[in-house]
């Protein structure tokens, strides 16, 4: 059975599994991450963790989708999973420029309003106030 | 009396805000209330300022956590002891603002009006979660919460600034939860809510779905490695 996943790299699945919740959770404690956010890395980390212990199935589904490696399935579905988690992430980010704007415009545009509101109010007290200037 | 800040987050409640706002003004005008529109696509800003409504009207859309926390902010900032969520599709009654208030006064941290206090909470599919928030709440702090998703809830001035400035502070129930095992007294209050008379439930099966993954992970895994930040940015008013 040299197809099999060697037990050097199941151990280093677990591992990282382990390190990836730690890590996670440590970020949570100091409020640097919303909970929401949380979730998709604590089912990444189990799906690592029951990859690593639970081979069998694994080897199961390469064999009836014709991999030469289960490994190769491995990989293979960590891009995947990887790769939706990247398209969420654009979407996201998308859609916080779009925000980032809306915000800067309203700010902007609010900034305006004061700045006009305040300009009819000042000019007819300059103009005699000069006078007392020059002296 | 305690200065009470009633907050009424909106996202497109054009159909009910009226009615809800209206009431409070013609029947408890000794509450403070401020409507916070959550970047509604509907006319929900237009009618509250035609009608002259306090609000505070957020240039995007935050969610109901972030739209109910901009309202704790302006609570904290304005020196309110306590301050409340009423929804504004009309589901809460404000006639059990004065008993709540009460409660809060006996020295509650938090007052949540329940549905399920001296009422059985029917087994159907829709309270399903209800049920087993309960239960998780119950496995992990040991105290009973019969309707840990009503949004009617009431804070104390303390809880008030922690809620108005920490990220992981949603008026959920895993932030309850949460503040239960950290020692925050809890109470709940019998209460009659009306069905929504407009607008449709923010829930499908999906959004559910997702909920209920989010609140059971948060209440049985995540809650015990949170840290708890009180430091305040009020220290004037903090106890």
């Amino acid at each position: 059975m040299d197809t099999m996943i060697p037990l050097v790299l199941r151990a280093l699945l677990i591992l990282g599994s382990f390190c990836t919740l730690v890590f996670i959770l440590k970020r949570v404690r100091h409020a640097k991450m919303q909970i929401e956010d949380t979730i998709f890395w604590i089912f990444f980390s189990a799906l690592l963790l029951f990859i690593s212990i639970f081979p069998g199935l694994l080897y199961w589904a390469s064999d009836l989708l014709g991999f030469v490696s289960p490994i190769n399935l491995v990989y293979l579905l960590i891009i995947f999973v990887l790769l939706m988690h990247q398209f969420s992430l654009t979407e996201r980010v998308s859609l916080m420029d779009v925000k980032l704007r809306t915000l800067a415009q309203r700010v902007a545009l609010n900034q305006e309003k004061l700045d006009s509101d305040r300009k009819p109010a000042e000019e007819p007290k300059a103009e005699p106030s000069q006078p007392q200037e020059k002296d | 009396m305690l200065k009470l800040l009633i907050v009424i987050p909106a996202y497109n409640e054009a159909e009910s805000i009226t009615r809800v706002v209206d009431d409070l003004i013609q029947n408890y005008p000794q509450y403070d209330y401020v409507v916070v529109n959550d970047g509604s696509r509907d006319k929900t800003a237009a009618i509250c300022r035609a009608k002259g409504y306090h609000l505070i009207d957020l240039p995007v859309n935050l969610g109901l956590a972030g739209a109910f926390q901009t309202g704790l902010r302006y609570a904290a900032e304005n020196g309110y002891d306590c301050a409340m969520q009423l929804d504004a599709d009309g589901q809460h009654l404000p006639q059990y603002i004065a008993p709540m208030l009460e409660m809060l006064e006996d020295g509650a941290d938090i007052v949540i009006g329940s549905r399920f206090v001296t009422v059985l909470k029917p087994r159907t599919l829709r309270m399903l979660g209800s049920y087993l928030i309960s239960w998780a709440i119950r496995l992990t702090t040991g105290r009973a919460i019969c309707d840990p998703t009503s949004g009617m809830r009431m804070f104390n001035r303390r809880l008030l600034e922690e809620f108005a400035q920490n990220p992981n502070y949603g008026p959920e129930p895993d932030t309850i939860s949460y503040l239960i095992k950290n020692g925050a007294v809890v109470k709940e209050l019998q209460v009659e809510m009306a069905e929504r008379t407009a607008g449709q439930s923010y829930l499908n099966f999906a959004r559910s779905v997702q909920y209920m993954i989010k609140m059971g992970l948060s209440i049985l895994l995540i809650q015990w490695f949170r840290k708890r930040d009180t430091v305040t940015p009020y220290p004037e008013r903090s106890l």
